[in-house]
């Protein structure tokens, strides 16, 4: 029976200091996430990296500003998928000019696998 | 060693990390933040999803600081939570140093490499697309 396991966990914080875009805050989210590490899975397994399934859970406090197609673009490979909710932190400027973002990320990668024989 | 170690070892993540003592000068308090930086941007959840074995997970620990021999790599490798621990310090780092105050900032790169026999995983993955 083929099923659906994770293997790795990544996690990441990105902020927009000033632009006040949500979409920035959420893509250096995943490149932090991203780039704290390196996965060998694909190799360990003998499979390749397009047998990645990478499941991207982005939040902030606006989710529906973040450009999750421009999130996805991120990945070099594997089949991606993204969503945003709520969640992150906005810390308002002193002089009420908008707000600083802080994005989070959560990078879940799985492979299809089965027992072998 | 608990388990013994295979000939088929693969890699399975490169765990990266930056950790600092800003005043106190002490190597072993940098490298040991550095280690905790690495390890929790990351979580290895395939031993949970597929029932692995901690204990014939080999941890290889490399410190990169300015002064190595001022590292305790004992007290390191007891601050990993699994596997079977090997902790070096080379020469890297950096220390950024204000001469204005007199006070030497002690930076440290800490990268975690996790080893497992692979033959000893009872599953092959499938190269399919997601459902």
């Amino acid at each position: 029976m083929v099923v659906k396991k994770r293997v790795a966990l990544e996690l990441g914080q990105g902020t927009a200091l000033r632009s006040g875009d949500y979409t920035r805050a959420a893509v250096r989210a995943v490149k932090d996430a991203l780039w704290h590490n390196s996965l060998n899975m694909p190799q360990a397994f003998g499979a390749t990296k397009e047998a990645m399934i990478i499941d991207v859970e982005i939040a902030v406090q606006q989710p529906a500003a973040v450009d999750t197609d421009e999130v996805a673009a991120v990945f070099p490979y594997g089949s991606v998928s993204v969503t945003a909710r709520k969640g992150g932190l906005d810390i308002p400027k002193p002089d009420g000019s908008g707000a600083t973002l802080v994005a989070l990320a959560a990078v879940v990668v799985s492979f299809m696998v089965e027992a072998s024989a | 060693m608990t388990g013994a170690a295979t000939d088929d070892m693969h890699r399975l993540i490169l765990e990266i990390g930056m950790g600092n003592d800003l005043y106190g000068e002490d190597y072993t308090k940098a490298a040991l933040r550095a280690v905790q930086d690495a390890l929790h941007h990351s979580s290895l959840t395939l031993f949970r999803s597929l029932d692995l074995d901690h204990g014939l997970m080999q941890v290889r620990v490399t410190i990169g600081v300015e002064r190595p021999e001022q590292v305790d790599c004992d007290a390191v490798a007891a601050s990993l939570p699994r596997g079977q621990a090997s902790v070096q310090a080379v020469a890297g780092g950096m220390n950024v140093v204000d001469a204005d105050s007199g006070t030497t900032t002690v930076v440290a790169s800490a990268a975690i490499e996790a080893f497992y026999p692979m033959d000893r995983v009872p599953w092959r993955v499938v190269e399919t697309r997601a459902p």
